[in-house]
């Protein structure tokens, strides 16, 4: 699995940001350093056609929000089966994030490492095959 | 206001016919002050101070002038900055200008220099203004069950309504396929559901003199909202909190709601915008636009018409001309000299977006009786 991400959190509001940041968006308090497991959800994602100076057409945009609620843009070398809510995982590449989709195998690692008592676990492999089954179902009404 | 689009003179110029023209109509000669809109003159004209600069262009130099920037609401932003100083009594009538010139550059080049109001860090990505329209309209879609249709018919609404607004940039409708099949530029977004790179500038006295004439109108509210320049820092993309807090503070102002609101111009930069808008503003119960706008009850002869103007779809976005654009269409309306679009209305709502919904105004304008 890709390395952890370096992250901010204002010890105000408990809110995360990527990448670190001095001061919190919504206080003016130094924020803490913390580290994120490079795993979320798509929030959004665009192909762009006509990208500005130093980038290749088409650019592959993905807004991901991670674990906790902070959201970071990446890079990707295609958006063929990505949809609202694809899980992925994030890799940081000389400072610049790329995302790509997660396989079996990432999902259940994630299941593993989240699941506390050991006789959980399992369950939450069962758990992780199911969701990649919903996932593939469009969904509905929940926020972005 | 100048006439929108490709136009040979220097922003000065267009400047001073929109400013010309204004102090003409309002029978005022000699204004208190100055304040002047303009987003980045410095890099699409190389020329900066613009305040005293169009002062002097105007034969107005010895006249207290400020320059106002709020990115592509800088316009709106002006007219609040003159409404506070009249307000607060420093001046009686103060002379609002506002334009930009970009149309003598190429595009990429003109669209990075608009991008330059983006967060610094996603603009590292090669985000632009239309790429993150791009993310909002793809969650718009998936998570308020909007249709390419809906956005694709407010293209088609907006330039019918421009076609007949002899100072709109667009002065040709466009069929609604011809929108839904033009070329994609960040995915679902397609060409004609963003607005041109238009030249031009717009103006207008605001004054406290009660013994006006009663071809003016008046502001009942104004209201400004603010959120994060970084859009990586909100989470819901669906909806713009700087619209919703100008809104109530500019309804909370006038005493009254979205109810008496009879004509609206809104920032439909890109046509999903105006559908997030009337939401934000309350013009439409939440989920309802796309709806609203199929069945005709946001076009004019509708219930609620929506950029009569073309908005900046069809007239066209100079920029910083923008904000006040609006304000002259809804005096226009509210006058009954808008000819050849003219709805019935006595109260009217402009709303305006800074930068991707960074800053964004209300204003509330009502017909003199």
């Amino acid at each position: 699995m890709a390395q952890e991400l370096r992250a901010s959190r204002c010890p105000r509001c408990r809110r995360l940001v990527v990448p670190p940041a001095s001061l919190c968006p919504d206080h003016p308090v130094k924020m803490e350093a913390a580290v994120l497991p490079p795993l979320g959800e798509v929030v959004s994602f665009t192909t762009l056609h006509s990208p500005p100076e130093g980038f290749r057409a088409p650019l592959h945009l993905a807004l991901v929000e991670l674990e906790g609620g902070a959201r970071l843009f990446c890079h990707g070398t295609a958006t063929d089966g990505v949809k609202i809510g694809s899980r992925v995982s994030v890799e940081a590449v000389d400072s610049v994030f790329y995302f790509s989709n997660m396989g079996f195998t990432d999902r259940a690692r994630l299941f593993w490492r989240r699941a506390g008592a050991r006789g959980e676990r399992v369950a939450a492999i069962g758990k992780s095959v199911v969701k990649g089954v919903w996932n593939r179902r469009p969904r509905g009404q929940d926020q972005d | 206001m100048t006439r929108f689009g490709r136009r040979n003179e220097d922003l000065p110029d267009l400047m001073a016919e929109a400013a010309l023209a204004t102090m003409t109509d309002a029978g005022v000669e000699h204004p208190a002050a100055l304040v002047v809109a303009a987003m980045n003159p410095e890099e699409f004209t190389g020329e900066g101070n613009y305040g005293s600069l169009l002062g002097t262009r105007l034969g107005l130099s010895r006249v207290p002038a400020i320059r106002v920037e709020t990115a592509t609401s800088s316009g709106a932003a002006a007219v609040y900055t003159a409404y506070a100083a009249i307000a607060a009594g420093l001046h009686r009538s103060i002379l609002v200008v506002g334009g930009e010139k970009m149309s003598h550059m190429a595009t990429p080049r003109a669209s990075e220099i608009i991008g330059r109001s983006i967060d610094a860090h996603e603009r590292g990505y090669g985000t632009t203004m239309p790429a993150l329209a791009g993310l909002i309209t793809r969650a718009l879609m998936h998570r308020r069950g909007v249709t390419l249709r809906e956005i694709s018919q407010v293209a088609v609404k907006n330039h019918a309504q421009g076609a007949r607004n002899p100072f709109a940039h667009f002065q040709e409708p466009v069929k609604l396929e011809a929108v839904m099949e033009s070329r994609l530029v960040a995915d679902p977004l397609r060409l004609f559901h963003c607005c041109p790179i238009s030249d031009g500038a717009a103006a207008l006295l605001l004054t406290s003199d009660p013994a006006g004439s009663p071809r003016r109108v008046r502001i009942t509210g104004i209201g400004q909202g603010a959120d994060t320049i970084a859009v990586r820092y909100r989470s819901d993309l669906t909806t713009f909190a700087a619209t919703q807090a100008a809104a109530q503070a500019a309804y909370r102002m006038a005493g009254y709601g979205p109810e008496r609101v009879e004509v609206a111009e809104i920032h439909d930069a890109f046509t999903p915008f105006e559908l997030i808008s009337l939401e934000d503003t309350g013009l439409v119960p939440p989920g309802k636009a796309g709806r609203a706008t199929l069945d005709g009850e946001t076009a004019v002869g509708g219930r609620l018409p929506v950029n009569p103007s073309g908005g900046l779809k069809a007239r066209g976005h100079p920029l910083a001309a923008t904000g006040i654009s609006q304000l002259v269409e809804l005096t226009w309306q509210l006058r009954g000299t808008a000819e050849g679009r003219q709805v019935p209305a006595r109260v009217g709502l402009a709303q305006s977006i800074g930068g991707l919904a960074t800053n964004n105004w209300v204003t509330l304008v009502e017909a003199r009786r």
